[in-house]
């Protein structure tokens, strides 16, 4: 390869084995980026991903650990750190969508969605970090979404868990900004696949109503956002939630 | 940059600057020599200089503060395969013998620096000053802006010392207001610095009338020591105590030999409800140590007093006073026990001064004397390693040569790690202070969060890392409350997580430099309104700089000149 935006940075992508996840690692992959991912359950799928992926040429690595799993994580980098070299790029992508009204919510249900999403950026980023902050450098970008910026027809403790990450965005730009590292965050509207594949239809066609381009977005429009906010092209944009959601 | 906790209060044209060292120089107006302040004003290097006949001149010598430093630092360095002495800079020293003001050559020789000195009465004279070129070179590397008290008692009229009281040339407020509450003592200690009489006492009206002078000098003082003579030998201490109770006083810390509290528990007990520090000197641990210090065995008393001390946990500072060839054996059997209780807060340490009534004769080499850098090479011999030379940083806040200190992070397991060991206070000099808290200024909160993060970073790198880090967020759980704490209560807080050593060379005759007394912070509040740096005071006022009867300056005034208690 040679000329991508992400050329020689290894990049951790969790949740990477399905859906908006895998076509991050592709994208992130096409641009130069050597990959190592996350997964939680199934092998199959992770090792579809490694197949997809290697058949276009990437260096890739699956590994199966949760991102609520904290020494894993450790694990998980410091074996990087050894076989693979420093993090450069983290996305915080590792998450689940449920449509359920808040009247027949479950704690646990509450309790999964906030950990996944927000624990799990949170126990995944200070593993990655210490790295990032040592070498003076480093791409951080967390998967939210539309549900989480706008007021929608969404879960509550989805759009809570999502909105959380906008927070998580902006405070941790400020804390960890003078190390030269930015971090980020996409805010997808409906997508062709992944989480959105389940909605109801009746969400799906209000969408369409409200969305300037009449029509869902597609896994890689996003991951193409995310590409260049892992790149050195984006130099100054941090903090920043990037909405792609084609105008809603 | 300020010290401490304090804010800047610019009142003169010529500041906010930054002090850095005196520099012969001559007056702009009439050219007569003289000695210059070299500040730093932006980044401009400017010579101020106080001339008695065309009075306050400055000349700009220089645009870039920071290469200014830098050269001034390479002047330390001495040449390869000179024999003899290397010329690092001038200053103003006294005679050793009619205590006039003097030239001194600084000079560098064999590893150490001499003051050498020529009086037109007395002749040469030489003194050491520091044991470790290096470090008292590197030290000047640390100089920062002092900050300026609310109120200085006199304007400059004839130059420093002459109009001390302190003058508006003064580059520091008073960080440690030291207040003399009586001449009587219990010891006649053959190192004693001031100057007992058994003749009086402060009146409680006088002692409230200093204080209210140094709450409108400085608004607030972190701490007020209370020194004497013994000061619990005054009959109503406690009542001074109750005096200096007061918001704008951060804490009250008694300077006691601990005779008393060894032998009167009850007495103790009220300065623990009173909520007092005890500074307690302590000095060695065997009858001969006291015997040559203190004048007499004081190992029952002192054992004693530190009994009581460990029963009610009185927050501590122990006081050190070091000298060659008497105590400095000791200094890692101090350090163990100061790191063996958490109600020892401090150390302090003091190479000893040759000024007193017993110090001014004791019997010295001014060549061959114990100096910062000695302590500290002792501490590292004598603790194993538990305290290294490179833990022990100048103190920016005063001038750098005057103060030197570690602070020791208390872990959960109850041992303790330098601060140097996981922070680069070369970097982070705003970090050095002198004070129990840090002011929440964004220099401050910036440099906190830098090392957080780079201790963070380095974790397996660092030593005991991972035990600092839960140990700093220990720190932040009980210095940042959901219940916001009273001022008082967050000094007791801030004062539990770490430890601190400081080492204070107090000047004498030999060692006199009056560049460092320009900066001092630690000042002796007079019942004229007067607030007297301590070495200044020493040496021209007290009337002991060579032992008793030494003659004042032309320009001294005694101590306790107003009415006092018989």
């Amino acid at each position: 390869m040679g000329g991508g935006l992400c050329d020689g940075r290894l990049a951790l992508v969790t949740g990477g084995s399905r859906g908006l996840g895998r076509a991050i690692c592709k994208i992130l992959a096409r641009e130069g980026a050597r990959i190592a991912f996350t997964y939680a359950r199934s092998d199959d799928d992770a090792l579809a991903a490694v197949a997809e992926l290697e058949a276009a040429g990437a260096v890739v690595s699956a590994h199966k650990v949760s991102v609520l799993d904290k020494p894993g994580l450790r694990e998980l980098v410091q074996g990087l750190d050894k076989s693979a070299g420093k993090i450069d790029i983290l996305v915080n992508n590792a998450g689940f969508g449920q449509v359920v009204p808040l009247a027949l919510m479950e704690e646990e249900d509450w309790d999964q969605m906030l950990d996944t999403h927000v624990k799990g950026a949170f126990l995944t980023t200070q593993a990655v970090l210490r790295t990032m902050v040592r070498e003076k450098y480093g791409r951080v970008i967390n998967v939210s979404s539309l549900a989480g910026v706008k007021m929608m027809q969404a879960p509550v403790h989805y759009a809570t868990a999502k909105a959380a990450l906008r927070g998580f965005t902006e405070s941790l730009a400020k804390e960890v900004g003078r190390y030269g590292i930015t971090v980020n965050c996409i805010a997808p509207g409906i997508l062709d696949e992944g989480v959105s594949e389940h909605l109801p239809p009746a969400r799906r066609e209000e969408y369409l109503r409200h969305c300037a381009m009449r029509r869902i977005g597609t896994l890689a429009e996003a991951a193409e956002v995310v590409a260049f906010l892992a790149s050195d092209r984006n130099s100054y944009m941090n903090g920043a939630t990037v909405v792609v959601d084609g105008a809603v | 940059m300020d010290c401490t906790s304090c804010d800047s209060t610019p009142k003169r044209v010529d500041r906010p600057h930054t002090f850095f060292a005196h520099e012969q120089d001559a007056c702009p107006g009439c050219g007569k020599p003289i000695e210059a302040r070299v500040v730093f004003r932006d980044n401009d290097v400017v010579h101020l200089i106080h001339c008695t006949a065309c009075g306050p001149q400055e000349r700009t010598v220089g645009k870039d503060a920071a290469a200014y430093v830098q050269a001034f630092l390479a002047r330390g360095v001495v040449p390869e395969g000179l024999v003899g002495d290397h010329l690092f800079k001038h200053t103003t020293s006294t005679c050793p013998g009619c205590l006039a003001l003097v030239d001194a050559q600084v000079v560098i020789r064999k590893g150490a620096v001499f003051f050498l000195k020529d009086c037109t009465r007395c002749g040469p004279s030489e003194a050491l000053v520091s044991e470790d070129a290096g470090y008292y070179v590197r030290a000047y590397a640390f100089a920062r802006a002092g900050t300026e008290p609310l109120k200085f008692r006199n304007e400059v009229e004839h130059g420093c010392p002459t109009d001390c009281g302190t003058c508006d040339d003064h580059e520091q407020h008073t960080c440690l207001p030291i207040v003399e509450v009586t001449d009587h003592c219990n010891l006649e200690c053959p190192i004693c610095i001031v100057d007992n009489h058994d003749s009086k006492h402060i009146e409680l009206a006088t002692f409230q009338r200093i204080v209210d002078g140094l709450v409108e000098a400085e608004g607030t003082c972190e701490s007020l020591a209370i020194s004497g003579g013994e000061p619990t030998s005054h009959p109503k201490i406690l009542e001074l105590i109750a005096i200096a109770t007061r918001p704008e006083i951060g804490r009250i810390v008694l300077i006691t030999n601990g005779i008393r509290l060894g032998k009167d528990r009850a007495f103790a007990q009220q300065l623990k409800e009173a909520g007092v520090y005890i500074g307690l000197q302590l000095d060695g641990f065997t009858p001969e140590v006291h015997e040559k210090i203190r004048g007499r065995d004081l190992c029952a008393e002192k054992t004693a007093a530190l009994a009581v001390i460990a029963e009610l946990e009185l927050p501590t500072q122990l006081i050190f006073v070091a000298t060659r060839g008497v105590n400095d054996h000791q200094i890692g059997q101090v350090i163990e026990l100061f790191l063996s209780a958490p109600h020892f807060l401090s150390l302090n340490f003091q190479p000893v001064a040759y000024t007193g009534h017993g110090g001014g004769k004791f019997e010295c080499d001014p060549n061959d004397r114990i100096t910062i850098p000695g302590i500290i090479r002792r501490a590292e011999e004598q603790t194993a390693g538990k305290l290294r030379y490179t833990d022990f940083f100048p103190l920016p806040c005063s001038h750098p040569q005057c103060v030197s200190l570690t602070y020791l992070l208390q872990l959960e397991d109850g041992s303790s790690v330098p601060f140097a060991r996981f922070i680069d206070f070369e970097k982070y000099t705003t970090l050095l202070r002198s004070s129990a808290t840090l002011p929440a200024t964004a220099e401050v909160e910036d440099a906190l969060q830098d090392v957080i993060h780079d201790v963070f970073a380095r974790q397996d790198e660092i030593e005991r890392g991972p035990e600092i880090l839960v140990a700093l967020r220990r720190s932040l759980d009980q210095m940042f409350p959901r219940k916001p704490l009273s001022a008082r209560d967050a000094v007791q807080v801030s004062e539990r997580q770490s430890k601190s050593i400081f080492l204070h060379h107090y000047m004498d005759r030999h060692d006199f430099d009056l560049e460092r007394l320009r900066k001092c912070c630690h000042h002796y509040p007079q019942i004229d309104g007067r607030i007297m740096p301590a070495c200044g005071f020493n040496m021209f006022h007290r009337g002991a700089a060579k032992g008793p009867d030494t003659p004042r300056a032309k320009f001294g005034r005694a101590p306790f000149s107003l009415p006092v208690i018989q």
